[in-house]
């Protein structure tokens, strides 16, 4: 009869051999020894334990995970993380800008040029879309004492998420619209 | 009337006929009172968790942070990088918690992601072709208790070094097997193997312990 393979040497330290292999461990002298000298050392390995830490050590170390985990960036949320009034409050005002910027920005005029309509775009580019009049005429005269305490505030980093949503034109665009915003107030 | 009272005369009917009411406070809370994490399972800290509530997740973390450090310590057999390596572990679990589907115990998702740590943090040793050497010899043999207690801890240190200088995979299942009992199917599971190469594993860490601690014949 063959001797036991390491799958066997394993069940019969762990008492779990099949009796047909136990009765060839009974008379093999050679898998009996591996079986004792496993078995020993497998004693002698579990016997080690792991110092005990200082008593303070758990506090600390759960101190360092909060720590951790404050500096990373909110990933537990998910989708739910979004559906929260300081999160959607400053993504509805992009997604306002973004509209409105949409509308504001002359687009470029094709080659060849069609017959111009009566009701032209005005000469300063822009024109009132009426869903944003609507929406200026709500909130045009709401101060930032009421916005907060009607719970419109910003959580940290959610404009930041807000501007990855955006495309790479709808980014060049908001940044050339601030940049002439910026020069516009420093003049 | 007290609330208590209200209480009891609401059951009084039940008691009446010679029921036993036992009224247990529930782990959901009454609004505006803040939720006893430390009385909810596993799996409720996990939701409450994922819904952003970090005082969850802080108890995840107190309740299973012995397991966690115990088998980052005996993958490094130093304190310090134990550390480390339980809250690069913890951090690991915040970032994929909402990947956990409760399928496995969320004793042995951490499990996992513990291993999967060192595993990857550890360097790959060469396993030392000769005996390992007890380093620290005690003189102190006034007291006899005091002297066995500290050959014992010295064989200790051994043993800690020898586990330390197996390969990866054989140290990796000879930990969670003897010292954190898991059946070779949760292993094979943790390491993505078979159940057969798990004990192959296991039965190679045994020998290559047994040349390392010199207990060859």
């Amino acid at each position: 009869m063959t001797h036991l393979t390491s799958d066997e040497l394993i069940d019969a330290i762990e008492g779990l051999l099949d009796t047909a292999r136990l009765q060839h461990l009974d008379s093999c002298e050679a898998c009996r020894q591996q079986v004792t000298g496993l078995g020993s050392v497998l004693n002698e390995a579990r016997a080690v334990a792991v110092p005990e830490p200082s008593p303070l050590f758990w506090a600390h170390l759960s101190q360092r995970v909060r720590a951790a985990i404050d500096a990373e960036p909110q990933a537990a949320g998910g989708w739910r993380e979004w559906v929260r009034w300081p999160v959607l409050a400053p993504m509805a005002a992009l997604s306002l800008m973004v509209m409105a910027l949409a509308v504001a920005v002359p687009r470029q005029q094709p080659l060849v040029s069609a017959p111009l309509a009566t009701n032209t775009v005005p000469a300063d580019g822009t024109h009132r879309d009426e869903g944003f009049a609507v929406v200026a005429d709500l909130v045009g005269d709401m101060d930032w004492d009421t916005a907060m305490s009607a719970g419109l505030s910003i959580a940290p980093g959610a404009a930041d998420r807000a501007m990855l949503e955006l495309t790479a034109a709808e980014q060049q665009e908001l940044t050339r619209l601030l940049k002439a915003e910026l020069t516009r107030t420093k003049s | 009337m007290t609330h208590g009272s209200a209480v009891r005369n609401a059951w009084a009917p039940a008691v009446a006929t010679g029921w036993t009411v036992t009224v247990v406070k529930s782990a959901a809370t009454e609004p505006g009172t803040p939720p006893d994490y430390a009385a909810m399972d596993d799996a409720a800290l996990v939701t409450a968790a994922i819904d952003g509530r970090r005082e969850a997740f802080d108890a995840i973390v107190e309740r299973h942070r012995r397991i966690v450090y115990q088998v980052c310590y005996r993958f490094v057999s130093n304190h310090e990088d134990a550390s480390d390596l339980s809250q690069e572990s913890f951090v690991r679990a915040w970032r994929g918690l909402k990947t956990f589907k409760g399928q496995s115990a969320l004793s042995t998702w951490l499990y996992r992601i513990a291993v999967n740590v060192c595993l990857n943090r550890v360097s790959a040793k060469t396993l030392p072709s000769d005996p390992i050497e007890s380093t620290d010899h005690f003189e102190d043999t006034r007291i006899e208790g005091a002297q066995s207690a500290l050959i014992r801890e010295e064989r200790a240190v051994t043993v800690r070094k020898a586990i330390a200088a197996l390969p990866k995979k054989q140290r990796a299942t000879l930990i969670l097997r003897t010292y954190h009992e898991l059946s070779h199917q949760q292993i094979a599971d943790i390491l993505g193997s078979s159940v057969g190469a798990t004990k192959a594993n296991f039965f190679h860490a045994l020998a290559n312990l047994k040349k390392l601690l010199g207990n060859e014949p």
